[in-house]
């Protein structure tokens, strides 16, 4: 991965992190002095690294996990701000990105009851009885990283 | 990767959906996981885990075995 892409990836979590959603290509751009074409070029080898994941046949940015920017069951209250993690791991992945403490909301798969989970100074404080269930072995998480 | 309240709704969810079983893992076990895997990514000098160093992530929650092996 070469600097220039380590500093667009650098931008895109900054700015995650500092607006709450992801940037598009020509705010990047903006930001970063440099040209459209050449971050969406960027964004796109990101996304072949597994480094950003892009929405299909787009350069929008879907998930710079943990973070997600579609709709998923998976709400998370941290760092002041409510996100959404695109699965049970990225969901508690977000206090760990943001090195803080967090509330999970969700739901169980099967029956759709509500479920909250809590993590204050790194431990599961509420939800440690709920199990987590992964369908796809790790060697294809990315063969469809939306569905695993 | 979905959250489920027992072993019961896991075995109803495969069943209903005809999945075959992955691996069901604890919300303890799930949050120390997230938890190493997220905690660099905003880093200023993040760089990509080799794949040795995210097995070895796995590894160390002994998160091992075929389903585990990331190659």
């Amino acid at each position: 991965m070469d600097v220039f892409d380590l500093d667009v990836r650098r931008h895109v979590y900054f700015s995650i992190v500092a607006s709450g959603r992801a940037p598009n290509a020509e705010e990047a751009a903006d930001a970063l002095g440099c040209d459209r074409p050449a971050v969406e070029a960027s964004f796109r080898r990101l996304h072949d690294a597994h480094a950003l994941v892009l929405f299909p046949s787009s350069t929008e940015i879907w998930m710079a996990n943990p973070f997600c920017f579609a709709p998923t069951p998976h709400s998370v209250e941290a760092g002041g701000r409510t996100w959404t993690g695109a699965c049970a791991w990225d969901a508690l992945g977000i206090p760990g990105a943001l090195h803080g403490d967090g509330r999970v909301r969700s739901e169980c798969a099967c029956c759709g009851e509500p479920v909250t989970l809590e993590v204050q100074d790194g431990a599961l404080v509420e939800g440690a009885e709920l199990l987590v269930h992964i369908l796809v072995p790790a060697r294809e998480w990315w063969s469809d990283i939306g569905f695993t | 990767m979905v959250y489920l309240r027992s072993e019961e709704h896991v075995q109803r969810w495969l069943d209903t959906n005809g999945w075959e079983p992955g691996a069901t893992i604890t919300a303890v076990q799930t949050n120390e996981l997230a938890r190493t895997w997220s905690w660099s990514r905003l880093d200023p000098g993040w760089h990509p885990r080799t794949i040795e160093e995210s097995q070895a992530i796995l590894g160390g929650l002994d998160l091992t075995g075929e389903f585990w092996s990331l190659r």
